[in-house]
């Protein structure tokens, strides 16, 4: 088990990151520590899918100074997949900073749960 | 291969496209668009189904020139096209109910934002449906989200804006497990289409090696879709979300965008682990607890709720409790019944929001139900839609809700272990409904003798008018004429393998 | 166009009329809004005694699934209470013509009154259980304005109640439906039941709760206890005419759900010297012992007479429990008496809200000597309902005592007999004070103020004709129990 863990250091380091990620995202009272979290997470994900594709000896599939041979090439799936998630991750987190600009110039704080206080009191009003 | 096959494709591209034009385009040009995409695919959907039950099989299409283990695939069966249909129709009718309101709580420089959003939506959704790739799920299960999280926001109000921060926090948590429980399948199969991909994880079990990460895999994407789709104890974005956004808004995030999760979530379970290995998995009774306790948690907070749209939006806790009931007894009819709850609660849920408007509107906007006091005699059609939804809720014969109910029971009855809890919970749950809607609907019949506030007539919304009439005429057909729908429902099962 | 379309007749025309009324503009002459609901009930009522002499006897409406036909079939019980139905509700109709001057919204009270009329023909003729149920469900929520008819909180909360019970109780119903569904062969009403041996076998122990378990919820319509809380909350509260047939009829839908549950469906043999029927039999002793009791007690005469219904209902269900053609033959006599004559006493203490404005049973002294007329039948029927000769009530007490003492069952079948000697005598005790004070108030009363109040000849027929029924049963029992002794022979 332990042998494991060493060899793969790259996926437990990912796994680790992620927890990481998880807990800033769901714990974290500030939302911008939340969205770094999110990214956290996110990016521990790509690390996976990076290790998983790495193959050792071998170079990035893109084909330069003649070399065809398939044998000379990582596993390209894993890298399209990564971008894709960049892609995706980059978005999310366009929306969250949006939403959160809105939030932090109506209420002028970056804590959820104060948020929601104030708004309970604007609706009383 | 038929012309008839490219359809799933260009549904989803039609729509993703439309979605595109309608950010140039004035917000009376973007409503017709959407109008016109939701019809022309909605049609397409109705010819697919047709097509699909007359030939009795499935069809595979290939996207772009890569063959099977590497290229992208489209799947379309009975149940997706079914699905797609009915999606639309319930979409349609939700943004007709809802138009008038529309303009009023949107900026008008939004409009048309708003009909990008839609269409955006409506584009995941099919994509959800239709894909048979597990990647490709993944992201336009991102795009599903930042539509609906707009959805949420375009009324910007404190609340709405709450809402859809809380909404997309919860979001992203299940996406991002959603996403390293792919990638953990990738990594056992080596595959991201899903027929490929069951295949290797028969090969896994046969093996017996390596089938706690596979159990694990399994578990993360389902736990992650089961955030998504807000089951019962992750439902604490729910209420807001429905209760505050604009009402077309909360009638499709209801109806259409949880059940989107939960189709994809069914798809997996045939499709991607197979029924029968996903059944010996622990996590089916995971899902059932889970279920259990939503039906009976939603319901209480529903009663607990003064706040009308908020009461609904809770009951929707609830009936998502149904559907993971449903699957998590891991039975054939359990699963039908869940695909026929989706069907009939998404039939009931924009009903009743839709309905509840117009209540609210003839009350000073008020949603207290002090306020909502005769509410019925002032607008009467959406008196007598949200009469037809509680009546569909609760379970009354001749409605949606009473056909699925049926279904439920039958599915317990047959799975001797976990009859008893669902039975229960399901009375239990039944009365507590019946508490709550009923105590509404004798509310909005209650006479005001006051009579502060003015009433509306028929003829002058009528777009309203005709939508939830519409919506009546959907639940009244599903709960009378049950047959063909559960018919189709189990061809497309049974073609999911 | 099928013949036997013709059954969907009477279910239809009254649900249509209704509807008319209730989607009808306001009118402000009530002489149209009589005239439509006179003409509905009456060519509804010429309807239902047609189509029981049609050939065609069955018909399927639709197909709910392809399984559970909606499916309607005229039989011998079916006809006995359909006609029950008829001669209530044509009565109640006359009555509330009258009565409902000093309600508001007549329109809606009347086009609920025939749209109820409809589901009950209907329930009457349902040919399996899922129909039966559906009709059921109907009944309590298209019968629910009928109770909260006023509106006031007071209604409103005991509609709630009402709503509630139903409720609960027809969902205990459905799960046994749900169970019976798989252990049965069909769900059709079938004499002697529809349980298939093979796959009960090994299973009966469980199929009695399942039929324990929908007695119980058909009990909660019939006011069974446990479950009978709702009844003295919610038939007082509902205008006269509307308690009348609530406590005359609807409960009966209760009873002919247990009818159809236990003879019909699970068949008397299975549950022949079960606990399910020794626990049912002592429910209905307990139920026929409590309400009178409670009864007696009551000082607002409407709520006395529901409770009455509690103990009168139980009467019924303890002829039904005890699994014997004569104590059956018992119980659907007093189903018929017991329509007429609670339907009768409602609409006297409705007579007398409308003249007097009177509700407390001791403000009614010196009642008689102010409406002679409507005091005379209330006392007839009072006599009927105690069971004294040659009234029918008599008749259908004689044949449930003589039933339960042929069963010779341990202990009840004397103590059981027993407990209606006993109730009746509460029941002349709580209904005869009504016509000792009416008549004799006594020498300290003060009779100056007294005026003739006698009400109309619409409110007075209805009273005095459902008096003269009652009256009739019982002096010609034999046409109708042999009517009845044809049709459930078969039963055991």
């Amino acid at each position: 088990m332990g042998a494991n863990l060493f060899v793969n250091y790259g996926e437990a380091v990912a796994a680790v990151l992620f927890g990481i990620g998880f807990g800033n995202l769901l714990l974290q009272k500030n939302l911008i520590k939340k969205i770094i979290g999110l990214n956290i997470m996110d990016s521990a994900v790509y690390l996976f899918l990076a290790e998983k594709g790495y193959i050792i000896g071998r170079t990035a599939p893109i084909v330069t100074g003649g070399v065809q041979s398939v044998e000379a090439y990582i596993n390209p799936i894993p890298s399209g997949l990564v971008l894709t998630g960049i892609v995706v991750s980059v978005s999310v987190s366009a929306l969250m900073l949006s939403l959160t600009i809105r939030l932090y110039r109506r209420y002028h704080t970056l804590d959820l749960d104060q948020i929601s206080l104030m708004i309970k009191k604007e609706e009383e009003t | 291969m038929d012309f008839i096959c490219n359809f799933p494709f260009f549904s989803i591209l039609i729509s993703l496209f439309s979605g595109t034009i309608c950010s140039v385009l004035p917000g009376k040009a973007a409503k017709w668009v959407n109008t016109f995409v939701i019809v022309l695919i909605g049609a397409m959907s109705a010819a697919l189904l047709w097509y699909l039950l007359g030939t009795g099989e499935s069809f595979v299409y290939m996207m772009g020139h890569f063959p099977a283990p590497w290229g992208n695939e489209i799947r379309a069966g009975v149940l997706e096209a079914a699905t797609a249909l009915f999606f639309c129709i319930v979409m349609l009718l939700s943004m007709w109910g809802g138009r008038k309101k529309l303009m009023e709580e949107v900026e008008p420089s939004k409009h048309n934002l708003y009909y990008i959003l839609v269409n955006l939506l409506l584009s995941s959704l099919l994509a959800l449906i239709y894909t048979n790739d597990l990647f490709t799920a993944y992201v336009f299960v991102e795009i599903n989200t930042i539509a609906a999280c707009g959805l949420i926001m375009i009324r910007q109000i404190g609340r709405t804006l709450e809402a859809a921060v809380r909404y997309m926090i919860m979001s992203l948590v299940g996406s991002g497990m959603l996403l390293i429980g792919i990638c953990m399948m990738y990594d056992l199969t080596g595959h991201l289409l899903m027929s490929n991909i069951q295949e290797s994880v028969t090969a896994i079990i046969e093996e017996g090696t390596y089938v706690i990460p596979l159990v694990m895999a399994i578990a993360l994407m389902v736990i992650g879709l089961a955030i998504k789709s807000a089951l019962f104890p992750f439902h604490a974005w729910l209420p807001d979300a429905y209760g505050y956004s604009t009402i077309s808004s909360a009638a499709i995030l209801s109806s259409l965008v949880s059940k989107g999760y939960i189709f994809l979530l069914i798809k997996i379970i045939y499709r991607v682990v197979g029924f029968r290995i996903f059944h010996d998995t622990h996590i089916i009774n995971v899902l059932f607890v889970f279920g259990l306790m939503a039906m009976i948690f939603g319901s209480l907070s529903a009663i607990k709720e003064n706040d009308i749209r908020r009461m609904i939006a809770f009951s929707s806790v609830a009936q998502i409790g149904y559907i993971y009931v449903g699957i998590g007894l891991g039975t054939q009819v359990g699963m039908l019944a869940s695909v026929y709850h989706i069907f009939a609660h998404a039939a009931g849920k924009a009903l009743l929001f839709i309905a509840a408007i117009g209540l609210t509107d003839v009350s000073g906007f008020s949603r207290k139900f002090i306020d909502l006091t005769g509410a019925g005699y002032r607008n009467k059609i959406a008196g007598i839609g949200f009469t037809v939804g509680s009546l569909s809720m609760v379970g009354v014969p001749v409605f949606a809700g009473f056909v699925s109910k049926l279904l439920f029971a039958q599915a317990a009855v047959n799975n001797v272990g976990k009859m008893l809890p669902t039975l229960i919970a399901l009375g239990i749950s039944t009365i507590l409904n019946a508490i709550y809607f009923m105590k509404t609907v004798i509310r909005i019949y209650t006479p005001r003798p006051d009579a502060p506030y003015e009433s509306v007539a028929i003829g002058k919304e009528k777009l309203y008018a005709v939508s939830i009439v519409l919506f009546i005429a959907l639940n009244i057909m599903l709960g009378m004429s049950s047959q063909p729908v559960v018919d189709a429902i189990h061809a497309g099962l049974e073609m999911f393998g | 166009m099928h013949e036997s379309m013709i059954l969907m007749l009477p279910i239809l025309v009254p649900v249509m009329t209704g509807l008319l009324l209730l989607c009808m503009p306001a009118v402000k002459n009530r002489k149209v809004l009589i005239g439509i609901t006179a003409a509905g009930l009456i060519v509804t009522a010429a309807l239902v005694f047609f189509v029981l002499f049609q050939e065609a006897d069955s018909f399927t409406f639709f197909y709910l699934t392809k399984s559970l036909p909606v499916y309607f079939k005229i039989d011998g019980i079916g006809r006995i209470f359909v006609t029950v139905v008829t001669i209530v509700w044509l009565s109640g109709g006359a009555f509330a013509f009258e009565y409902m001057k000093h309600e508001t919204d007549e329109k809606r009270y009347f086009g609920f009154y025939l749209i109820v009329y409809g589901i009950l023909v209907a329930l009457d003729f349902s040919g399996n259980i899922i129909t039966f149920y559906l009709f059921y469900e109907m009944m309590t929520l298209l019968s629910m304005p009928l109770v909260l008819h006023t509106r006031s909180r007071e209604a409103v909360m005991a509609g709630l109640k009402y709503m509630l019970y139903s409720f609960c109780g027809a969902y205990m119903v459905l799960y046994g439906v749900y169970f019976l569904f798989r252990f049965s062969n069909t769900l059709t009403f079938t004499a002697g039941g529809v349980l298939n041996q093979e796959l009960i076998a090994g299973r009966e122990q469980f199929l009695l709760f399942v039929v324990f378990l929908m007695i119980l919820g058909f009990g909660v319509k019939a006011g069974m206890f446990p479950m009978h809380g709702w009844l003295p909350t919610a038939h007082p509260v509902a205008p006269a005419p509307a308690s009348a047939v609530l406590s005359g009829i609807i409960v009966k839908s209760g009873v002919l759900g247990v009818i159809r549950t236990v003879y019909y469906l699970f068949g008397a043999d299975f549950i022949r010297g079960t606990w399910v029927q020794t626990t049912w039999i002592w429910l209905t002793l307990f139920t026929v012992f409590m309400g009178s009791m409670l009864a007696y007690r009551e000082k607002l005469l409407k709520k006395r007479l529901a409770y009455s219904t509690v103990s009168q209902v139980s009467y019924i269900l303890f002829g039904l429990s005890m699994l014997d053609q004569t104590a059956m033959t018992g119980s659907l006599l007093h189903v018929i008496c017991h329509a007429f004559i609670k339907c009768t006493l409602f609409l006297c203490a409705g007579a007398i809200i409308y003249k007097t404005g009177k509700t407390r049973v001791d403000e009614l002294a010196g009642i008689g000597k102010e409406m002679p007329a409507l005091l005379w039948c209330y006392t007839i029927v009072s006599l009927a309902l105690i069971g004294i000769p040659p009234t029918g009530g008599f008749v259908s007490k004689w044949y449930l005592a003589t039933g339960a003492l042929r069963t010779k069952l341990p202990i009840v079948s004397w103590f059981g007999p027993l407990v209606l000697l006993v109730s009746a005598l509460l029941t002349a005790g709580y209904l005869l004070p009504v016509t000792i004070q009416g008549f004799f108030p006594g020498k300290a009363f003060d009779y100056t103020h007294l005026k003739k109040k006698e009400p109309n000849l619409t409110m007075l027929l209805p009273v005095i004709v459902l008096t003269v029924l009652a009256v009739l049963v019982g002096m010609f029992p034999s046409v109708v129990t042999d009517y009845i002794v044809n049709h459930i022979s078969g039963l055991f």
